[in-house]
């Protein structure tokens, strides 16, 4: 890489010394706490330590006359940044968050109707996207919008030199040559074995729903960056789920 | 209505799904049609996805023996109306042929102005915007608008109809469920016990509370309100507490 040889060099991320001290594979604590919001039909905090995200859905709802579709319903995010104007960079993450959601809802079960969802960031230390998505998520589950599964999304950092990391932090997004955010979606629990089927005979919950990459990284960086994030969803989907079993051991009348 | 028969846990004689009484995420597999030998019902909270039911929603899976019915049971704040539940709405327009109610849901309801007990065109009900209406869901189709009833199938008002007077407050549609459930919950036995008041429970998460006292109307709601997470040890204490208060 030329960019190596100016005077400027770029700064050097090592993996094995990561300032928090995890390894290259490892997610950083993960937080979910539903039901937050009094007015929303649904919410949820999504939190990776420093990088928070709060999501707010509301619906299904009546939709605006110009907006509204007859057959489906019609699905919309609002991404407020911490501060400042919304920018492109909302715009985008509104149109990515919008596409990777409309895979799991169910919209035809509700035409005519809205669906909002709204995404807080209350602070961002890396992965935002990832942490955006995995919020929204969880409070789609929360308001009871109709699902045909979860998503788990993770954040993946390839140095300069080549080596790739999982969950980045701002800084280390900063220092490193390229992050892409993946979607992939949840294995569920199946009382069928055989269900849900492996497409192509790879497994169900292998399968890129969303990619976002940001920066330049070579096909095989790339490939080892999908294949540690497989394996990261694992754990992510094992954590929602038992975020999941916890929320529904309040509920009145539980057996 | 809705008495879940808790079926044992693995795949039991008939084919029942070994996830009833388990806590569903949406996507979960709980049944091969294939492996199904009668005609099953499939309630809500559950879709059919070409040979396998799949779960939709976050709650318990139900089962009851009688119907050969699986559903899901979840609590959410928004209601998604379902045919024959009964509904606390709220009076919004008239319409030359039926009242529009307001009940909870992605749509108003409509309530023909002749469905009540008795009848004619000569004496409609006066219903004003605002009113209180207790009704049961005729139709629910989810590309047209809920259509409502205010007398049972065979034409009697079965206590349905406008609630005059008291006050309505909104909860869960899992502590709605719960209201209604037989044997009757904790927190009403109790509060019933030491006082005098009348409720109508909408599954649509509203609750319409009547007393002739202010205070009891409060502690009536309160009570209710609270007793959505307590065991029934719990919500003994609690409306106990809430009884010396008075």
């Amino acid at each position: 890489m030329t960019a190596m040889e100016e005077e400027g060099a770029p700064p050097s991320l090592d993996v094995s010394q990561r300032t928090d001290g995890r390894s290259a594979s490892q997610l950083r604590p993960l937080q979910c706490s539903r039901g937050l919001l009094a007015r929303a039909h649904g919410s949820a905090t999504w939190s990776q330590e420093s990088t928070t995200v709060m999501a707010a859905v509301y619906g299904p709802k009546p939709a605006a006359m110009r907006k509204e579709n007859a057959e489906r319903a019609v699905v919309e995010i609002i991404w407020r940044a911490k501060n400042g104007l919304p920018g492109s960079y909302e715009k985008e993450a509104e149109v990515v968050v919008r596409r990777s959601l409309e895979f799991i809802i169910l919209t035809a079960l509700h035409p005519n109707t809205a669906i909002s969802v709204i995404l807080q960031v209350i602070s961002d230390d890396g992965s935002l996207l990832a942490c955006a998505i995995n919020a929204a998520c969880a409070a789609l589950v929360d308001a009871g919008i109709p699902l045909n599964g979860l998503l788990t999304a993770v954040g993946c950092g390839v140095t300069h030199d080549g080596q790739v990391f999982l969950d980045p932090t701002k800084l280390e997004e900063q220092k490193s040559k390229a992050f892409v955010c993946l979607v992939f979606p949840s294995r569920p629990l199946s009382a069928v074995s055989g269900l849900p089927a492996d497409v192509d005979g790879e497994p169900f919950e292998h399968g890129i729903l969303t990619s976002v990459t940001h920066g330049a990284m070579e096909v095989d960086e790339y490939f080892t960056c999908v294949e540690n994030g497989r394996a990261a969803t694992a754990k992510i989907a094992e954590f929602s789920r038992n975020s999941i079993e916890r929320s529904q051991k309040r509920v009145s009348g539980a057996v | 209505m809705e008495d879940g028969e808790v079926a044992p846990a693995g795949v039991g004689p008939s084919g029942v799904s070994p996830f009833v009484s388990k806590v569903l995420a949406p996507g979960d597999v709980v049944l091969d049609l294939n492996s199904a030998n009668k005609v099953l019902r499939v309630g809500s909270g559950l879709r059919q996805d070409g040979d396998s039911i799949l779960a939709t929603k976050v709650g318990r899976l139900r089962f009851q023996k009688q119907s050969n019915k699986y559903w899901v049971e979840g609590s959410q704040k928004r209601y998604i109306p379902n045919v024959e539940d009964t509904v606390v709405g709220i009076m919004v327009d008239r319409r030359s042929e039926m009242f529009i109610l307001d009940i909870g849901g992605p749509a108003f309801g409509s309530l023909p102005i002749l469905a009540f007990e008795g009848a004619t065109r000569r004496n409609i009900p006066n219903l004003q915007v605002g009113a209180a209406v207790y009704a049961r869901v005729v139709n629910a189709h989810r590309d047209s608008d809920p259509e409502l009833s205010c007398t049972d199938a065979s034409g009697k008002s079965a206590g349905f109809g406008p609630l005059k007077g008291g006050y309505i407050f909104e909860c869960s549609t899992g502590l709605a469920r719960g209201l209604l459930n037989k044997p009757t919950p904790p927190v009403l036995e109790v509060l019933g016990k030491s006082l005098s008041f009348e409720i109508a429970v909408g599954l649509n998460g509203r609750v319409w509370v009547n007393a002739p006292k202010v205070t009891t109307t409060i502690t009536v709601s309160n009570a209710i309100q609270n007793s959505e997470f307590l065991s029934p040890a719990q919500q003994h204490i609690m409306v106990k507490k809430l009884l010396e208060e008075l």
